[in-house]
């Protein structure tokens, strides 16, 4: 997946010249929502990460999720094995996965989980807004809201929400940020507080964009000058550090644009719904035909002509 | 004009029969999906979260009934009423097409319980949310205007057996004013539905847009809902021929070659207006060479895009109108390349690396097929019993 950013220029261009059902304003994304200094985050530092996985391991207790054979051993050596898993699934809300920079070739440990997106696309698709952003900055799921239809899977450019496959009434599954179970009581993610290497750090994202851009000034050598989700995707929960002279797409963080991922469905959506103009406009044509035609056939007491 | 009249053929036919076992074997698979997960039935995973329940029996099913709504605007409003004839039947198979995408959106639901949800909690900035208000809506709206087909064969004559005798003058009563309102009203309705259809034939085409890093440029834009509306209502008359000729030979029916001819002059006027967007489009954001590059995607292009293009430049000849045959083929053509360009939207230009793959299971087949041979049962049923075809 290689995404320039010429081909959201083209696509504004597009979107302002074309007439998508009588367009008023260009396509352009609204403005960003102003994040709120009170959003909790984390900022992972894969320059610290030593790919112990303890994190891991804390998550699947937290969250009391079921151990996972992932490679179906079962059906190939005839009993189950349990390795780490290959990638996120309803059983597991984060993997530390070794990423093999191309510049370089150092492996670096990458944590995955949900990005807690500041503009989340998930939370803009669902049909019942059963993903929302909290006033914490966790964006939680309502499984009882949820009509398990998916469409938060396709939007999420982190594919990040995963899917009960094997339940006969499933949910959606993800990482909840511990919002229930620990952020309620004003502890930390369990995550963050078991990593031994102190590459999570749990804050709020203003002091965490701080810290972050402090790490950067004070060992330019170890650090590179980008904080992966200060901007990207409108901004994230958890923001990533790397090591300099490495593409933090190479890393499994692609080189998303700054704007929203949800903002040129929204916009289109607003389009055709502001006050309802284009449909009660394309039914008050469209009734006039109707009535013209009908009256010219009643008048000239013929069926409607056709013309070629 | 002829009136239309129930058929009355033998219902059971071997063909009849058919159908019920593609609808067993769907049911069997349907089982597994309900008591023991996606899992146990799909292929669906993490990075395919919609398979071909949503990329055909919704997208394309929605797109394939179009002939509904085009046929009614064609000649209830711009007043072409010398095809009325293919009125009937196209309000009949847009009913059954979308009473099917209802179901099928019923079997994907993993809380399929909770559907209802849709209408009580609102979130206006999801598509989704959009497409299942105006399919539901529309729904109701092909229920009405399929009402009148109904009255005409019971009113006058409702003589229920036995006991429920009695409900014998109530139930004439509620016909007879059925047919008062919806004489006056129907104009309304016919209206509506053209404008519902609207809504959400172009809202289907602003789903995927909500991933702009994962669907591949060529059909990434944001002409994309005019794309999906422009495309939809030039399938509307192909199917159309589609069904006709189809019944004709299956029905024995005297073929409406005539009537197909006269009506098909219209295709080349819409498809040529979705051709000149869709190259304008593709030129203009400089993704054409793309479709060059011999990849899946570019290919898959490539074959959608003849789908459409061959038969624009053959009907607008007569002459190919004129020939059952070579119209029932460029029909057919139209049609398969909306049902590519909505399988290249949803599944085949989903571009989610070299790690993930999709194809559709058995159990997902056997199920999109038992949908079919239920859409299929229930218009032969329905044009057996009801007056839907015009007598010859
Ligand atoms: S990473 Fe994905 S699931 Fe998490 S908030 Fe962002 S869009 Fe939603
Ligand atoms: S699966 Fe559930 S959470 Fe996801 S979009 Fe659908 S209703 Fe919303
Ligand atoms: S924040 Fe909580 S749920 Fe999310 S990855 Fe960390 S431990 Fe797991």
């Amino acid at each position: 997946m290689d995404i320039s950013r010429r081909k959201f220029l083209q696509i504004g261009a597009v979107a302002s010249g074309s007439v998508v059902c009588a367009g008023v304003k260009p396509a352009s994304a609204r403005d960003l929502r102003e994040p709120n200094p009170e959003w909790l985050g984390m900022l992972n530092d894969t320059t610290r990460c030593i790919g112990c996985k303890a994190c891991q391991v804390a998550c699947k207790k937290e969250n009391k999720l079921p151990k996972e054979s992932t490679l179906n051993e079962a059906a190939n050596v005839g009993r189950d094995v349990y390795d780490a898993p290959r990638g996120l699934s309803d059983r597991t809300y984060t993997l530390i996965k070794m990423q093999q920079a191309k510049e370089g070739g150092k492996a670096t440990f990458v944590k995955t989980q949900c990005m807690h997106c500041s503009e989340p696309a998930c939370a803009s698709a669902c049909i019942v807004g059963a993903l929302k952003k909290q006033d914490n900055g966790a964006v939680a799921y309502d499984s009882k809201l949820c009509m398990g239809c998916r469409y938060c899977m396709v939007a999420c450019p982190f594919s990040v929400p995963q899917f009960e496959w094997q339940n006969a009434i499933p949910s959606i599954k993800k990482c909840t940020f511990c919002r229930e179970t620990r952020l309620k009581e004003g502890k930390p993610t369990a995550c963050s507080t078991a990593c031994p290497a102190g590459a999570i750090t749990f804050g709020k994202r203003t002091e965490l964009i701080k810290i972050a851009r402090q790490r950067i000034e004070e060992d330019p050598e170890r650090y590179q000058d980008h904080v992966y989700g200060e901007k990207e995707v409108g901004g994230t929960g958890v923001l990533y550090l790397a090591r300099p002279k490495m593409q933090f797409a190479s890393l499994g963080l692609p080189a998303f644009e700054y704007r929203t991922v949800a903002g040129l469905t929204e916009s289109i959506q607003h389009r055709i719904f502001q006050y309802f103009i284009p449909p009660v406009a394309v039914y008050s044509v469209l009734g006039g035909i109707m009535y013209y035609n009908q009256r010219r056939k009643k008048n000239g007491g013929e069926e409607g002509g056709s013309h070629e | 004009m002829n009136k239309a009249a129930p058929l009355n053929y033998n219902f059971f036919t071997p063909n009849v029969w058919l159908l019920i076992f593609f609808m067993g074997t769907g049911a069997i698979f349907a089982f597994f999906r309900f008591f023991y997960g996606f899992g146990s039935v799909t292929n669906l995973n993490a990075a395919y979260p919609f398979g071909i329940w949503i990329a055909f029996d919704v997208a394309c099913g929605v797109a394939l009934a179009a002939g509904g709504f085009t046929t009614a605007a064609i000649v209830e409003i711009f007043g072409r009423d010398k095809y009325h004839a293919l009125v009937r039947p196209a309000i009949l198979t847009a009913f059954i097409g979308y009473f099917l995408v209802g179901l099928a959106v019923f079997f994907d639901l993993g809380k399929y319980y909770n559907i209802w949800h849709a209408l009580v909690y609102w979130n206006g900035t999801s598509v989704l949310f959009e497409v299942a208000w105006c399919v539901m809506l529309y729904l109701t709206v092909l229920g009405i205007e399929n009402i009148p087909v109904v009255v005409e064969q019971f009113k006058g004559r409702v003589n229920l057996p036995g006991q429920l005798a009695s409900f014998n003058r109530p139930s004439e009563w509620l016909l007879g004013q059925a047919d008062n309102i919806l004489n006056r009203t129907m104009a309304f309705f016919v209206i509506a539905g053209v404008v519902l259809s609207f809504g959400h034939q172009s809202s289907l085409g602003t789903m995927m847009l909500i991933a702009p890093y994962k669907l591949h440029d060529l059909w990434y834009t944001p002409l994309s809902p005019l794309l999906f509306l422009t495309s939809a209502v030039s399938v509307g008359l192909p199917m159309v021929i589609f069904e006709a000729s189809l019944a004709t030979v299956l029905f024995k029916r005297e073929p409406e070659t005539e009537l197909l001819a006269d009506i098909a002059k219209y295709i080349p006027m819409f498809l040529g207006t979705y051709l000149l967007l869709r190259i304008g489009d593709l030129a203009y954001r400089g993704v054409l060479a793309q479709a060059f590059d011999g990849s899946v995607q570019g290919n898959s292009f490539l074959v959608e895009f003849a789908l459409f293009a061959v038969p624009y430049f053959m009907l607008k000849r007569r002459k190919i109108r004129r020939n059952a045959l070579k119209l029932f083929l460029c029909a057919l053509s139209v049609i398969l390349g909306v049902v590519l360009n909505r399988f290249n939207v949803f599944l085949i230009g989903m571009d989610m690396g070299p790690e993930f793959n999709y194809f559709p299971s058995v159990g997902e087949f056997a199920v999109t097929f038992a949908f079919l041979a239920f859409g299929v049962f229930i218009y032969r049923m329905a044009v057996n019993y009801l007056p839907i075809l015009e007598e010859q």
